[in-house]
């Protein structure tokens, strides 16, 4: 690295240093643009290729330019370079995967709903956001014997509904017609082990079909509607 | 025209809320007592050249632990009167509190007590401490250091800043979460001053970082390779490693949530194509080990507190450096776990899961390594080993309750739940706050030259215990009950009421705890005559903070030390103390420009909260001049003749053999119990008013 | 004065290792911001893409003039090492009107975008976009800002070591600065139309 004193360096040398870093840049800044240009790679392999590029300039101005590695700290500077570079990777790869991740799984209205209600504000300098707070009515589903009661429940925002499965077999509740599902409020599934109870809160308004995922034809639906 | 002047200044935003004005009537009449002091006993030039200008860390240190305190009750303010609401607010009562009132005092509470105790506290202790204990006499960059300081200021005044101009603080969460933080939801200026301060006082502690890691690694006395520096200097190292790390990311994230709320991007509004899952994403990138930054100089303090107070080496130093590695490394990649429920697939939920378990594992090496240390070792039970048990016990259990919500599946049952705050509590108060306290405790001979009462300490430190016990066990059950995090109402028949009063006695006695502490300092002060250090080596130390006088020079050594070992001074007593001579010392002089910047960063800040734009426009014109001109001074540094030296050197010499012959009649006599205190302060009342002494005044 | 040039030599020392820390974390703010445009850069609520947007050749103008000034910055560097004071002037003079030029070009791309009604408030894109370039071109600013000053001072006060010292500073931050340019240039611009 350039420290006043160029540590081990003639000045001659430095300056062939420079030299050929400017070229390398060059032609590594005129190459992947030509790809680009031409189309000669197209797709995903472009990309990977123009990323290669950038690396391996980056590499270039590193040492031609730097002088990374050169002088009395070098290796306290190496040592930072590449764990930024580690940091950098897991910043933004990091990113990339989990959000594309989480949005395979939710869309950003469910996540939006269910940030307001985990962070458990329901109202910002006084507006209401929409997320539900307290305790308020239970409605309860029965399924037994593949019979659902009631078929239909009607609720209120931010009521709570009580899935109970007195079956002799486990059931899993799944929201929207069959092999089609949607979710209810970010909820994909809801297992109830038989003999067991299992309880969500609506704070999705509007009406929703749900089933049992292994029987299909063990259904009912509810309703959700705004208190005021 | 009023406007452009003003931006959304109007008069509307001065205070009327009972707590505001209460806030702001304190404010302004402690604000005024001070200057009233200053100037009546002609001391304001006093205050302006040997502290607020001062570059010396050790005095920067005692400024951040000044601040660091004031604001560690201001937070606790906050808990009383938010545990009070709780307590009271079920079924038809409603408390003290509106829900929007009760929304800010969380916010800010978690704000203050992070960012402005815990970091200050900890910023304090390693200016203080880390020069003495590599031998340096000064850090890598005086003026960063007190640019780092006045930023972190300028967050403090920030912070505190809708108390004196009204308007409101943020009522989001300590990280005002998208969207709730957007512009739709929080129109006011409460996120405003929430970013802002951030802001600030986070490039305040980059810069500070910075220095630190220049100081440890490039100022060490000669022979201390890194494998022989001490352990709290390690954890600090680790520390400030992670916080050039993530610091970063705040800062950004934060200009992109300003750049949303004032230029109306649309990084993290849905309705522009933004994402605020990327928020949460990239805030809890620096939120998960921002409390790791904390927690490691606590750790480096405890191995210091153990290894002095068992009189012996600590037990195997490697794995001890080698832990607080894993620990940082691990904690910069396990930032999912505080999302598990937002819609992850089940393979990256175990992925991140699993990450935060294996965190046990370097932590449970540290506390071997402090386990194996007191077996068989001499212990002294003095407050600060006191303080270390009270960690190791709090601290494992939030150390195991937060296992159970590494679990994926556990943590989609109890996350949003008391049980989190109360595994967080336990964290950051078993762990940091207790860490402080021993650190304090431990050094406080070094800063004032002078020990802390043992028995009030003893006291105070009971008193954290079962009030800690008191409020945060009932916390546990409650979440597992289903008590949601910042309830400030619920309904009768859930039951939770009895917890919640248990919670607020506890946090009563933990505030007589608070409250004792305080008279532990002032009895000290009063009994100061029999708690001298006159060897600047009270508790037989084996670091080289020890080597110096009590409190030490502003050049810290008169000589920089040859360090031989681990235990550099343990070494140098054995050894036989080298005779004393003295040479020239080059230091850095006194400036103002940290202040100026910080005062000029805060100006900034504070026009956009109100949008005031010429305001913005001027003060980042007039940071930018203070910046070059200082940038181009070459003249910052002065030397101390090797006289000087030696007549200041003589000096303490001779006023510590007076001070060692005069206590010496009296050190029979025990520390003062609270007993005593409080009959000694009502002699001294009843003294003043017989003898009408108020009259000279 | 053995003692004090010691002193001296290894404060220059800790200063070019802090200065570098810093740049380090300058590279993690960019990685937010990096971050932020790769996750968001498909999200244009309907409005026009990077392809429909960018010009390629104009980046790649823009590439090159960085590339260049980072290059005399070197050379500039060198000359200030062998004390030539007036081949310093030089090479830093052309650096900054390099660097000048390729601001002027960026300006003129936003002023561009921004008449055309793609501004930072029509979608995350566009948001992204302007935040992560605009972000470099203030770097530059003010690397033209410290560069602009430091020439005055030699102007004024000759070549010392002082100064010397600062011009080592400042082509470290501008040779940094191209580098997160080729970053910007690959993924921002030939992203677009990969």
């Amino acid at each position: 690295m350039s420290t006043p004193a160029p540590h081990g360096m003639s000045e001659q040398k430095t300056l062939t240093s420079y030299v050929v870093g400017f070229l390398l840049s060059l032609s590594f800044t005129l190459m992947p643009y030509y790809l680009v240009v031409t189309h000669r790679v197209a797709g995903t392999s472009l990309l990977i290729t123009i990323l290669t590029f950038a690396m391996v300039q980056l590499l270039v101005q590193v040492i031609f330019f730097l002088h990374l590695g050169r002088g009395a700290s070098s290796q306290a500077n190496i040592y930072f370079f590449v764990g930024t570079f580690v940091a950098m990777l897991v910043v933004v790869v990091g990113s990339i995967v989990i959000i594309s991740n989480l949005h395979s799984n939710m869309t950003s209205l469910d996540q939006t709903k269910r940030i307001i209600d985990s962070e458990g504000i329901y109202q910002v300098s006084g507006e209401l956001t929409g997320a539900c707070r307290g305790h308020y009515p239970n409605h309860r589903v029965t399924i037994e014997n593949g019979k659902v009661t009631p078929l239909l429940t009607i609720a209120t925002k931010c009521d709570t509904l009580t899935f109970i499965d007195n079956d002799i077999v486990n059931v899993a509740i799944t929201f929207g017609p069959h092999i089609h599902h949607t979710s209810y409020a970010g909820l994909d599934i809801l297992s109830v082990p038989k003999a067991h109870t299992k309880t969500i809160t609506l704070s999705q308004t509007g009406t929703f079909l749900f089933h049992d995922h292994t029987r299909p034809e063990v259904k009912g639906s509810f309703a959700v509607v705004d208190a005021n | 025209m009023k406007e452009f002047f003003l931006g959304r200044l109007t008069q509307d935003s001065l205070p009327h809320d009972w707590v505001t004005v209460g806030g702001t009537g304190t404010f302004i009449a402690m604000f005024l007592f001070a200057a009233l002091i200053l100037t009546r006993t002609k001391r304001w030039k006093w205050l302006w050249n040997d502290w607020l200008t001062s570059v010396d860390p050790k005095k920067i240190g005692i400024m951040y632990f000044l601040t660091a305190a004031f604001m560690l009750i201001r937070g606790g303010i906050d808990v009383i009167l938010m545990w009070v609401q709780q307590a009271l607010s079920s079924g038809s009562s409603h408390g003290i509190l509106s829900a929007d009132h009760y929304q800010q005092i969380f916010t800010a509470h978690g704000n203050i007590m992070v960012f402005f105790v815990a970091m200050g506290f900890i910023f304090g202790l390693i200016n203080y401490i880390v020069p003495l204990q590599i031998g340096a006499r000064d850090l890598a960059s005086p003026l960063l250091n007190t640019l780092g300081f006045w930023l972190y200021i300028g967050g403090v005044v920030m912070v505190n800043m809708f108390f004196v101009l009204g308007g409101q603080y943020a009522a989001t969460g300590w990280l005002a979460v998208a969207p709730l933080s957007g512009i739709a939801f929080s129109p006011g200026t409460g996120v405003d001053y929430w970013i802002w301060s951030l802001q600030i006082s986070g490039i305040g502690t980059t810069l500070g970082a910075i220095n630190f890691i220049m100081t440890i690694l490039k100022m060490r006395a000669p022979g201390m390779t890194i494998w022989k520096m001490p352990l709290f200097t390690w954890g600090s190292l680790f520390s400030m490693l992670m916080a050039v790390a993530v610091f970063p990311l705040l800062t950004a994230t934060l200009f992109l949530q300003f750049f949303d709320r004032y230029f109306g991007a649309h990084f993290f509004t849905a309705l522009g194509g933004g994402d605020p899952m990327m928020y949460t994403n990239l805030i809890w990138m620096w939120g998960h080990p921002e409390v790791y930054i904390l927690m490691l100089p606590a750790f480096g303090i405890f191995s210091e507190v153990v290894a002095t107070f068992s009189r012996k080496p600590i037990a195997s130093y490697t794995a001890n450096v080698l832990g607080m590695a894993g620990v940082s490394a691990l904690a910069l990649s396990v930032w999912l776990h505080h999302f598990f429920t937002m819609g992850a697939s089940a393979d990256v939920n175990a992925f991140f899961g699993l990450i935060t378990l294996v965190i046990a594992i370097p932590t449970a090496v540290l506390f071997f390594t402090w386990i194996a240390t007191m077996h068989r070792g001499l212990i002294r039970f003095d407050t600060p080993m006191l303080w270390f048990l009270g960690f190791v016990t709090i601290f494992t259990i939030g150390g195991v309750s937060g296992l159970i919500l590494a679990f994926p599946p556990a943590d989609f049952q109890l996350h949003n739940s008391l049980f989190l705050v109360a595994h967080f509590h336990s964290n950051v108060i078993g762990g940091v706050l207790f860490g402080i306290f021993a650190g304090i405790s431990y050094w406080f001979p070094k800063f004032t030259g002078f020990r802390l009462n043992e028995r009030i300490g003893r006291n105070a430190f009971w008193c954290w215990i079962i009030g800690f016990c008191l409020s945060f066990v009932p916390m546990y059950i409650l979440g597992i009950m289903g008590a949601t995090r910042r309830l400030d109402h619920y309904d009768a028949q859930t039951g939770y009421q009895p917890f919640f009063i248990l919670m607020l006695i506890g946090g009563l006695v933990i505030a007589v705890g608070v409250g004792l502490q305080i008279i532990q300092i002032v009895a000290s002060i009063i009994q100061k005559g029999n708690l001298r250090d006159a060897t600047g080596d009270p508790w037989n130390g084996r670091t080289l903070e020890w080597a110096t006088a009590s409190p030490p020079a502003f050049y810290n050594f008169t000589v920089i030390p040859h360090v031989i070992t681990r235990d550099a001074f343990l070494d140098m007593k054995r050894l036989g103390l080298p005779e004393p001579h003295y040479e020239d010392i080059t230091m850095p002089k006194n400036t103002a420009v940290g202040i100026y910047i910080a005062a000029l960063a805060f100006l900034v800040g504070f026009a956009f909260v109100w949008h005031i734009n010429w305001l913005a426009v001027v003060a980042m014109i007039g940071i930018i001049i203070v910046f070059v001109i200082r940038a181009f001074n070459e003249d910052s540094e002065y030397v101390v003749t090797a006289e000087e030296v030696k007549s200041i050197e003589e000096a303490r010499i001779a006023a510590t053999a007076a001070i060692t012959k005069k206590s010496g009649a009296m050190s029979e006599q025990e520390d003062m119990s609270v007993r005593e205190f409080v009959i000694y302060v009502y002699d001294f009342a009843i003294d003043i008013i017989r003898n009408k002494k108020w009259k000279s005044w | 004065m053995v003692n004090h040039e010691a002193h001296e030599a290894a404060a220059d020392e800790r200063v070019m290792f802090g200065f570098w820390v810093y740049l380090m974390t300058d590279l993690l703010l960019f990685s937010v911001l990096f971050a932020s445009y790769s996750v968001l850069h498909g999200n244009t609520v309907g409005g026009p893409t990077g392809r429909d947007l960018f010009t390629l050749p104009l980046a790649l103008q823009e590439t090159i003039l960085l590339l260049t000034s980072s290059f005399t910055c070197g050379l500039g560097l060198l000359a200030a090492r062998s004390n030539k004071k007036w081949q310093t002037l030089i090479c830093f003079g052309i650096t900054f009107i390099l660097g000048a030029l390729f601001l002027s070009l960026e300006m003129k791309e936003f002023t561009e975008f921004i008449h055309s009604g793609q501004t930072l408030q029509t979608n995350a894109f566009l948001s992204s976009f302007f935040v992560l370039v605009g972000t470099h071109g203030l770097h530059i600013t003010s690397g033209l800002l410290w560069m602009g000053v430091t020439m005055g001072y030699i102007l004024k006060r000759g070549l010392n070591k002082a100064l010397v010292r600062k011009l080592a500073l400042l082509s470290l931050f501008w040779h940094f600065l191209d580098i997160v340019w080729i970053f910007i240039f690959t993924i921002v611009y030939l992203g677009a139309f990969a």
